[in-house]
């Protein structure tokens, strides 16, 4: 590290950072694009279909279809790129970004492995360091963010059915997220304190010390609650073919509709990495009470991909709900639900467990 | 006549959803394992261009104009398919033409053109119902897909299965499904 500090002329850690935000971000936007290809084949399979597996390589090599991901790319490059003409310009162009951009940054602050000492200097896998003073808030605060890239997708592409998919979306965070955000604050309490390298410490090695067996209920909220704030199936409201066309992308094709796809992966990335932060212990190795550095970010890997499917699983398992369903399901049920964890661990606390 | 349906009745399991969630995400698990450790071709699925399902008997796909033992076409030339056919795609032209061995010396009819308009056939039978010599069936060909709307106009010969070979003599197509096109012959 300190040779390729000297090399490029910065402080070791500065180097150190480029280097953590380099790997982090590439490989979850990897991690983003290829689950397009795990979603599409992963669905095929779990509906006795076949999925995509005939693009090849120069004509030849198959590799089970994973050449699809450089076709699709291919193709969204070389498509024309249309602006409507009514469309509010700036913000058409912006919007991509804003629902991209968010999704990403939400990962900056998940330890994805354990913290090593090397040459008397600590090193934090993690893009923040802990002890930033954000902690966990950050990640949820850019999560709300995210809802601005599909309501400013929706709204400049001056159509009624998109305005009614970011509407519906923007909806769908604004109820979801106050469930999350107290399902979190048990979190917060139990944990004694809100940065990720705390919860993580608070988990502790064993897995019924993690926050899924210790909160459950308050795991089912954040759960259901991550499927509204990713915008996946089945709470998936600002898309519906059959009802409004394509929802808050409908105007939107070429690199431009392939960023927000990607955004919605990398979001689904970032939402998983959370889960497995708060509740499944981090990098936290089952029954390994100080795991190498590089066993905790397997392990982190893992929890994190497991995660990554479930999404998809449950994307093909359920139908989705109707839109008062979803409302209904957002404030009367999971916001009592996450209200009740909340009263109960606090209840807990004051009776010094 | 009314229908009473009846109404499921939900015990409290059922009613907090997490269970029934669960149960589904079970089911579609085993589907995505059991095609997970399934090769392709055992799949539910046929590869198409690669396995090619067989074609039930009866299948009706394109014509072929039948033949005697000797080589003669069977046909003749009665138009009765021509009228029978509902998409008015069969154009006849016919001849005489007398031969010892077949006639006996005795004028008869043959077509001398026999086209079948494929854009416009819909496959439906009906000239092998109206043929009063059964000289005209239905085979189970269905690849019939070309390049250009001319090559889709099938002639007496190809009806015949006849095709030229490269040294320019004719010769008789056995296989009733083909796999690759096989039209040379031209009109
Ligand atoms: S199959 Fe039907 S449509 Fe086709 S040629 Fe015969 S009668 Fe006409
Ligand atoms: S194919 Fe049959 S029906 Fe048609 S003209 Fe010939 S003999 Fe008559």
């Amino acid at each position: 590290m300190d040779k390729l500090a000297s090399l490029l002329h910065t402080s070791p850690a500065t180097a150190w950072m480029v280097v953590k935000v380099i790997i982090v971000f590439s490989a979850v936007m990897l991690l983003a694009s290829v689950w397009t290809w795990v979603e599409r084949r992963g669905s095929a399979m779990i509906q006795d279909r076949i999925g995509p597996n005939r693009a090849a390589l120069f004509g030849k090599i198959r590799i089970i279809g994973l050449a699809q991901l450089l076709a699709d790319g291919i193709k969204f490059f070389f498509k024309e790129d249309l602006v409507p003409a009514e469309a509010n310009k700036g913000l058409f162009w912006l919007a991509p970004f804003l629902a991209f951009v968010p999704a990403l940054m939400g990962f900056a602050i998940i330890p994805f492995g354990r913290s090593f000492v090397s040459g008397g200097v600590t090193y934090h896998l993690s893009v923040l360091d802990p002890g930033n003073g954000m902690g966990m808030l950050y990640p949820l605060a850019i999560g709300g963010m995210a809802v601005y890239g599909v309501l400013v997708a929706a709204w400049s592409s001056n159509n009624k059915w998109s305005i009614l998919g970011g509407m519906r979306a923007s909806a769908t965070m604004v109820s979801y997220e106050i469930g999350i955000s107290l399902a979190v604050i048990a979190i917060f309490m139990s944990a004694n304190g809100y940065d990720p390298s705390d919860v993580i410490k608070a988990q502790g090695h064993t897995p019924w010390t993690w926050f899924v067996v210790r909160q459950p209920l308050g795991f089912l909220v954040f759960f259901t609650c991550m499927f509204a704030e990713t915008n996946r199936l089945p709470f998936d409201f600002a898309e519906g073919e059959s009802e409004i066309v394509a929802g808050f992308n409908t105007e939107y094709g070429s690199m431009k509709f392939s960023l927000l796809a990607l955004a919605e992966y990398s979001h689904l990335m970032t939402a998983s990495a959370l889960i497995a932060t708060l509740y499944f212990g981090g990098w936290q190795v089952p029954f390994v009470k100080d795991p190498t550095v590089m066993l905790s970010v397997a392990s982190f890997v893992l929890k994190l991909l497991f995660f990554a499917w479930v999404f998809v699983w449950v994307r093909w398992t359920l139908p989705r709900f109707r839109y008062d369903q979803l409302m209904h399901l957002g404030w009367k049920v999971m916001l009592p639900l996450s209200m009740a964890n909340l009263v109960f661990h606090a209840w807990r606390m004051s009776q010094g467990h | 006549m009314g229908v009473i349906v009846k109404k499921v009745e939900l015990t409290w399991l059922d009613r907090t959803y997490v269970w029934p969630v669960l149960q589904g995400m079970a089911i579609t698990f085993g589907h995505f394992i059991r095609n997970l450790f399934t090769t392709t071709p055992n799949r539910y699925t046929v590869q198409y261009p690669e396995m090619k399902r067989e074609i039930p008997d009866g299948y009706r796909g394109l014509h072929e104009l039948k033949r005697f033992e000797g080589g003669e076409i069977k046909c003749v030339a009665c138009f009765m398919c021509q009228e029978a056919c509902p998409a008015r795609c069969i154009s006849i032209e016919a001849e005489e033409f007398s031969d010892l061995n077949i006639t006996q010396g005795f004028q008869e009819k043959r077509p001398a053109k026999f086209s079948i308009d494929m854009l416009r056939c819909i496959c439906c039978g009906m000239c092998e119902e109206a043929c009063p010599k059964d000289a005209i069936w239905l085979r189970k060909d269905y690849e019939l897909a070309a390049y250009d709307r001319l090559s889709m106009q099938y002639g007496k010969w190809d009806l015949m299965n006849t095709y030229s070979d490269a040294d320019g003599k004719a010769h008789i197509n056995q296989d009733p499904t083909p796999s690759v096109p096989r039209r040379t012959i031209a009109l």
